[in-house]
């Protein structure tokens, strides 16, 4: 085989022997890519294989029996998505819940990723990193509830806001709509920030010390090295983290908003992924919410495309 | 050596995509071991008893195989919170019948929980869930469950001797087989020997404490509903340092509140009170847009507006509401009785007087009698056989045995000389688990298990000859409905299918009123309370509801017919 090759190579087009030198290459790497293809094995039965269930959303699969037995539908359930009159409240909440953490909550940790690297005590700065990425590992499950009884009109938030004298009466947070985006946003920048912030501080940590003793040479001031060295040398980082923000903006807050939302604030709380979960699962109309996934799917890789061609355009560093 | 390691742990990986794929496509595939497996027993218990098969049909089955097996019994009730096997009932049971129960209860939603299983088509032995359920009639148009009259037919006569006929074809589908057996289950027969003792579940109730101490007020009409709560509030404006909440409801859900209206069963408590018709002059009658209906939401409203109805109520789950009744949280509540039984133990074992009792709730203009829902002919559950399961025969025999005289009375008295003995010439409960059963329910069942802590099949007419008489703090709630009750089985199973296009339609408005319920409540005035009400009716019309009733109509119409053919 590999002799065959070989003779070949110097009958045929550069491209050719190009394919050759990949196979050869291929062939000494034989055992590392054994490993990928286990990786590859798992993408196909645990990614792949999976997706093979999208096509119960152009036919009318009850949930009983085989998948291929059911009869196509075609666009239907597509066309009853337009006609959907929750859908807009959906979106328009999906949207709004996500650009706004993705504004705000994006931001932060970088911030704080800056702040922290300015420590001067070592042993502060673990400690303080310590503490912000805790609230990573609780589940939304534990930490839903002990928002719940933090944000009741005998909870925490009130006792403190009413001690302070800035409300007159306890407010039910969870039970007015209106405080509802900006409760879920809080909450998960707060359990979040840490933790993403460990990116940042692990980038920050590889930039050569001598850039910073260049810039001290220089003349520039701690805000000046932050913003003409630390920040260039991370743009890469942050540009690639801001790609993969942007493509799973639609499916970031599921079990968040399942523990926090309740029947009177959610006409601000339903999103796409708790609709697709109460029709599909608890319904059992599993067609349409596949077709509302799929058209979830759709929105985000093209927002993903979006936010990477952008990036593409500005800085030069993209995803592919 | 390596490599080969790593190319057959590759290979070994991609068997398994196969292997998963084959099996997803093929549901049968898994269902047949198990098939195959009953299919001897089958046979084998056939060929014998095929000869001795007449006598049989008076002798209880169950007796012939008495040989250990465990069956999967799942239970759509996520609050279940009992074991089988703990208690000296259940233990006497498998001693008996040498059949162990590993019960199975959803961690969470339990739609959810079904769906899945259904879908993965991996249904335990038995099934048990409310009758109203989608799951019922999915599984048996899905062909998951075993026909029990065609069981019946093969393994175990004794169970046409045992199982009431009426509840039988009440349940029968088109095809004249009946998949389904429902328990706390009244039918016409039974509504004429045990009808004067039918009591609800539905009840108005207030703390006695503060209702006396208000002066005990008359709350059926808007205004002293409204003054009641009022004075309440003022006159205790906290229980143990924590607010009062001067009433409370069922849980809000996706498709409104039982206390209000849950448009998705059709059950409403506030039109029982208000003894709103359901039908009139044989045409199905739409309670909600009832002037009286209305009006007394109307109440509901400005008893909002005036800071008589606490947020909580609108947030709290069934667990939350527990710990806030248990407390004395609430002044009044429109809320079913059995839902908060130990609640009212605790309450009552600190003070006799800090329980909740009945009382004459909200009323129609004429102060007419509330006609709140008594027992029906569909029952609370339904258990079913999956086409899963281990043994068919010992299945349906151990079904039977549940449903006959014997069976009741081992779920429900226990083991003779454990739980219960022949006190006074009558078989009762020994006065230690009598009191323990009265003072702390959830003890009771796991130390007795008996009074039907497994209630998958109880038949509440029958226990009626066990059961010891009802004492405070329950006795006061039980006796205040009798003689207000009704049958609405008529009623029942008139829901057409979720996934047909009634059904969809049916679900949307369901979720469209409980949207609509909070914000009726919550609206600030009586102009936005008009308004969202009638985007709410002009929506269900835009959404099908006049098909809908149409559908409701027919089986209605089937449905009194068939009841009349009961009392031939």
């Amino acid at each position: 085989m590999e002799a065959n090759a070989e003779v070949q190579v110097p009958a045929r087009k550069p491209d050719n022997r190009r394919r050759t030198s990949l196979l050869r290459k291929f062939y000494g790497q034989r055992y590392l890519q054994v490993m990928a293809l286990l990786g590859v094995a798992w993408m196909l039965l645990f990614h792949y294989a999976p997706m093979y269930g999208i096509v119960i959303a152009f036919k009318q699969y009850i949930g009983i029996g085989e998948i291929k037995n059911a009869p196509w539908v075609g666009w239907e359930h597509f066309k009853a998505i337009f006609e959907d009159d929750m859908m807009f409240q959906v979106i328009r909440n999906t949207l709004g819940i996500s650009l706004l953490k993705l504004l705000i909550g994006f931001p932060i940790p970088i911030v704080f990723a800056l702040f922290l690297n300015e420590l001067r005590s070592l042993r502060f700065n673990r400690i303080v990193q310590t503490i912000t990425y805790l609230p990573h590992f609780l589940s939304w499950v534990i930490l839903g509830g002990i928002l719940i009884s933090w944000l009741a009109d005998v909870g925490v938030v009130n006792d403190v806001l009413m001690g302070l004298g800035l409300i007159k009466e306890p407010i039910f947070y969870l039970s007015e709509p209106q405080y509802f985006w900006a409760i879920v946003i809080a909450s998960d920048i707060w359990k979040e920030f840490g933790w993403s912030a460990i990116i940042y501080i692990a980038a920050i940590a590889s930039i050569s010390p001598e850039l910073y003793e260049a810039a001290t040479i220089d003349g520039a001031g701690r805000f000046q090295r932050m913003r003409y060295v630390t920040l260039p040398s991370i743009k890469g980082t942050i540009s690639i983290l801001f790609i993969l923000a942007v493509g799973s903006i639609l499916n970031s807050n599921f079990d968040q908003i399942l523990v926090l939302k309740n029947q009177v604030n959610e006409s601000m709380s339903s999103v796409i992924d708790i609709y697709v979960y109460e029709i599909g699962i608890k319904q059992g109309r599993f067609s349409y919410s596949a077709a509302v996934g799929l058209v979830k799917g759709l929105i985000a890789l093209f927002l993903l495309l979006l936010a990477n061609s952008f990036s593409k355009r500005m800085n030069q560093s993209s995803l592919f | 050596m390596k490599k080969w390691l790593s190319l057959t742990m590759v290979a070994a990986l991609m068997s398994t995509v196969v292997a998963c794929s084959g099996g997803n496509n093929k549901p049968e595939a898994s269902s047949s071991p198990s098939a195959s497996a009953s299919q001897p027993s089958a046979s084998n218990a056939e060929s014998p008893s095929a000869s001795a098969e007449q006598p049989a049909a008076d002798e209880a089955g169950w007796k012939s195989d008495t040989s250990p097996i465990t069956f999967d019994w799942y239970l759509n009730f996520a609050w279940f919170p009992n074991k089988w096997g703990v208690d000296p009932t259940s233990q006497y049971i498998t001693k008996k019948t040498g059949v162990s129960l590993n019960l199975v209860v959803p961690a969470g939603n339990e739609n959810e929980k079904l769906n899945a299983m259904i879908a993965a088509n991996q249904l335990p032995d038995f099934i048990t869930l409310g009758w109203w359920e989608e799951g019922v009639k999915k599984m048996i148009e899905g062909g998951l469950v075993e026909s029990l009259t065609d069981l019946a037919d093969q393994y175990d006569p004794y169970f046409f001797k045992v199982a009431d006929g009426a509840k039988l074809s009440w349940y029968a589908q088109p095809d004249g087989k009946t998949y389904v057996y429902p328990n706390a289950s009244s039918s016409p027969a039974d509504f004429k020997n045990f009808g004067t003792q039918f009591t609800s579940n539905q009840t108005f109730v207030v703390r006695k404490d503060m209702y006396e101490a208000i002066g005990s007020p008359d709350m059926r009409t808007p205004e002293g509903f409204l003054n009641a709560l009022k004075m309440a509030k003022e006159k205790f404006p906290e229980v143990n340092g924590q607010p009062l909440i001067p009433i409370g409801f069922h849980e809000f859900g996706e498709d409104g509140n039982y206390s209000f209206f849950d448009v998705g069963q059709d059950s409403s408590y506030l039109s029982h009170y208000l003894a709103l018709p359901r039908e009139k002059e044989g045409k199905l009658y739409d309670r909600l847009t009832d002037p009286e209906y209305v009006r007394w939401l109307k109440t509901f409203r400005q008893a909002n507006q005036d800071g008589l109805i606490s947020k909580d109520v609108f947030v709290d789950k069934r667990a939350q509401m527990e710990e806030k009744i248990a407390q004395g949280r609430y002044f009044a509540m429109l809320y079913q009785r059995t839902d908060f039984a130990a609640q009212q133990n605790v309450l009552y074992a600190k003070d006799p007087n800090s329980v909740y009792i009945a009382v004459d709730g909200p009323a129609n203009t004429n102060l007419d009698a509330p006609t709140l829902a008594g027992p029906a002919i569909s029952g609370w559950t339904v258990t079913l056989i999956s086409k899963n399961v281990k043994d068919k025969e010992r299945a349906i025999k151990f079904l039977s045995y549940l449903i006959s005289e014997e069976g009741q009375k081992d779920m429900y008295l226990g083991e003779k000389g454990v739980s219960y003995d022949t006190i006074d010439g009558k078989d009762q409960f020994k006065p230690e688990a009598l009191n323990l059963m009265n003072t702390d329910r959830s003890a009771f069942d796991k130390q007795y298990g008996a009074s039907h802590t497994f209630w998958m099949l109880m038949d509440t007419n029958m226990q009626l000859q066990w059961q010891p008489p009802a004492v405070e703090p329950f006795k006061q709630l039980e006796d205040w409905t009798k003689g207000k009750t009704e049958s609405y089985s008529q009623y029942d199973l008139i829901n057409p299918p979720a996934t047909s296009k009634e059904g969809i339609n049916a679900k949307k408005i369901a979720t469209e009123w409980g949207k609509a319920l909070p914000k009726l409540l919550l609206a600030k005035s009586e102009a936005d309370f008009d308004q969202t009400f009638n985007d709410f009716i002009a929506k269900r019309d835009k959404t099908g509801f006049a098909e809908l009733m149409a559908y409701r109509q027919t089986k209605y119409e089937e449905n009194v017919k068939k009841l009349a053919e009961f009392l031939k």
